[in-house]
């Protein structure tokens, strides 16, 4: 078998990116709240629908379509923890209430995507040329791609490390009691990360969307390596997400490459995530949290 | 349509069901274990009736099977969570039937592939009406049910029930007192399991064909409404629940035909489903039937002593 392994590359750090950024706003509501938020999944299916609508069926364009989804998602996953997930956290719901609640939003949010948007699937209209660099093909979308992930990811660092917005982000992921002690106005913190992690999925939607199809399974079809990139990295890290998002797209890339030297099928891609998650679940729950800095 | 029929078909889902609500109680409400994938175990009771009885094993050794190879299964997917917090585990399990799903999805020479298999019923009386074969059908479903029912009632009122009571109430207090907690959950973990492959084997030979479609996470989320509302902890409230969610989903069946409505019922369905679990959560987390206090004689004396002092310090 012939395996461009420049390309596998090259798609391992694009898949990186579209977990990286899917991945991102759960892993922080996870450690911030303390709760796996299950209807992440759907803030991701809402970005794609989302994209569809402004950047195709409106004819807006790519950018466009990236702002206007990343704020109004973003403002979506606010009012979801605000209008359901903090009020039962005040009545004092167990976390297995709380991940129940946020199953029970999953459901309520892709149906009523598959109401408006009906379950047949929708592909974005425009086609990105594709052209070669060298042994890689690439297209212009998988270059946003990858420059909108690791915008994220340098933007990301110099907010935590540098303003005081990251400084009490930081604060309250680690010891959500001394936050408060402190005076940091921890709610709002709290609020902020929803907003931003909510944004952030629906942008990893329209990339997904451009890379597949649209339709109320979108983001419920990737939401396994999320979770996986969630686990390995240490729930609550971000740069641990970093790592762990690009660890599991080079094991899905080459994984695929050695699931079809074997024979198998490729949609066992998801498998490999499974099996990444179960290896960190024995070996250390913690993840990768060990090697980078809480934030 | 012939409605008795239709209702005693009704029966056979609420008798499966059943089964896999009284599972889940098991896991839920007793012990405290988010079993967020059900549908695996379910799955697993229903392909491996359906493969076995391929091969001519008789019914009940299909059934039996069925639950072994789900309780294995559960040890199997849960060690590795269990000792950790609640949420490692329903994403564990979780994940566990999607790919398990995908597995009998792509594995065409085992399992069918999309089109899945056909099984032969359990019982087959030649020449009967469909009313009658449906009765039967009722029968085997219900025995397997009552078994169940009766199994979970005896465990959680027994002094073993007490110990994953006091586990899910607090599992450091309860593991200062000696009890090994993980030991209790993987134990419950597989037993629920083991009856989620009962439910499994009864539906493959009732349907009479299974499918990878019939095992969506949404069955999970379905066993986990009949819990959540008929109540967590107790064994009838979950079997009311059961009963009234497959009511509520035949009903919006039928209602589908006759009711114009401005979005597709079948979307409305779910939206309902989640909107009913939230409103469960937020004003009724105990649901319709309350856990029954524990009652045993050395409790009873001491709460009789208790108020005994009362009276005499009073």
């Amino acid at each position: 078998m012939d395996v461009n392994w420049a390309q596998v590359l090259f798609n391992s750090a694009i898949t990186g990116s579209l977990y990286l950024l899917g991945a991102v706003g759960l892993t922080l509501t996870y450690g911030l709240s303390s709760f796996p938020n299950f209807a992440h999944a759907e803030f991701i299916t809402l970005g794609a629908f989302l994209g569809y609508t402004i950047g195709t069926q409106l004819g807006l364009g790519l950018p466009i379509a990236l702002v206007v989804t990343f704020f109004t998602a973003g403002l979506v996953g606010l009012l979801c923890y605000r209008g359901i997930f903090q009020p039962l956290a005040k009545r004092g719901a167990t976390i297995i209430h709380l991940m129940v609640a946020s199953i029970a939003l999953s459901f309520i949010l892709r149906y009523s995507m598959g109401a408006i948007w009906s379950w047949k699937p929708y592909y974005f209209a425009s086609s990105w040329a594709a052209f070669d660099v060298g042994p890689l093909r690439v297209t212009g979308l998988w270059l946003w791609l990858i420059a909108i992930a690791v915008g994220l990811a340098i933007v990301m660092h110099l907010g935590l490390v540098k303003t005081r917005m990251g400084k009490a982000i930081r604060a309250t992921s680690s010891n959500p009691d001394l936050a408060l002690a402190s005076g940091i106005n921890i709610n709002k913190v709290i609020l902020i990360t929803w907003f931003v992690g909510a944004g952030l999925a629906a942008v990893a939607g329209i990339f997904r969307g451009a890379d597949t199809q649209i339709w109320p399974l979108t983001g419920w079809d990737i939401i396994l390596p999320i979770f996986a990139v969630t686990i390995l990295g240490g729930i609550g890290n971000f740069y641990g997400a970093i790592a762990s998002a690009f660890i599991i797209g080079l094991a899905e890339n080459f994984g695929v490459v050695g699931l079809m030297a074997l024979g198998l099928s490729t949609s066992y891609r998801l498998g490999i995530s499974f099996v990444i998650l179960i290896i960190t679940l024995i070996v250390k729950p913690q993840g990768l949290a060990m090697f980078f800095r809480r934030a | 349509m012939d409605l008795l029929l239709y209702g005693l078909d009704l029966l056979v889902f609420i008798g499966i069901f059943g089964i896999l609500a009284i599972s889940l109680n098991l896991e839920f409400g007793f012990s405290g274990l988010a079993n967020f994938g059900k549908v695996a175990f379910f799955l697993i009771g229903a392909y491996t009736y359906a493969l076995l009885s391929q091969i001519g094993l008789p019914f009940y050794l299909c059934l039996i099977s069925g639950a072994l190879v789900a309780a294995i299964f559960g040890l199997l997917i849960s060690l590795p969570a269990l000792r950790l917090r609640a949420d490692y585990l329903a994403i564990v399990v979780l994940a566990f039937g999607e790919i398990l799903r995908l597995i009998v999805k792509s594995e065409a020479w085992l399992a069918g592939g999309d089109w899945g298999l056909s099984v032969s019923p359990a019982i087959s009386i030649t020449g009967v009406s469909p009313r009658v074969d449906l009765l039967v059908n009722i029968a085997l479903v219900f025995s397997c049910l009552l078994i169940c029912f009766v199994v979970a009632q005896l465990l959680s009122n027994s002094p073993y029930g007490r110990v994953i009571r006091a586990i899910r109430e607090d599992e450091v207090a309860a593991e200062a007192l000696g009890k090994n907690r993980a030991r209790y959950k993987v134990q419950i973990f597989m037993l629920g399991s083991a009856m989620a492959g009962v439910a499994g084997g009864l539906y493959a030979q009732y349907l009479q064909a299974i499918v990878p479609m019939l095992f969506l996470p949404i069955i999970t989320f379905t066993i986990w409404i009949m819990v959540l509302v008929g109540g967590p902890a107790n064994n009838w409230g979950v079997l009311v629940g059961a009963a009234l969610v497959e009511v509520f989903e035949r009903g919006a069946n039928i209602a589908k035909d006759y009711i114009a409505l401005p979005i597709d019922p079948s979307n409305l369905q779910y939206i309902l489903f989640g909107v009913l679990i939230l409103l469960v959560l937020f004003y009724r987390p105990q649901g319709l039937f309350k856990e029954i206090p524990i009652k045993t004689r050395a409790l009873e004396a001491v709460r009789h002593a208790r108020e005994q002092i009362k009276g005499e310090g009073g």
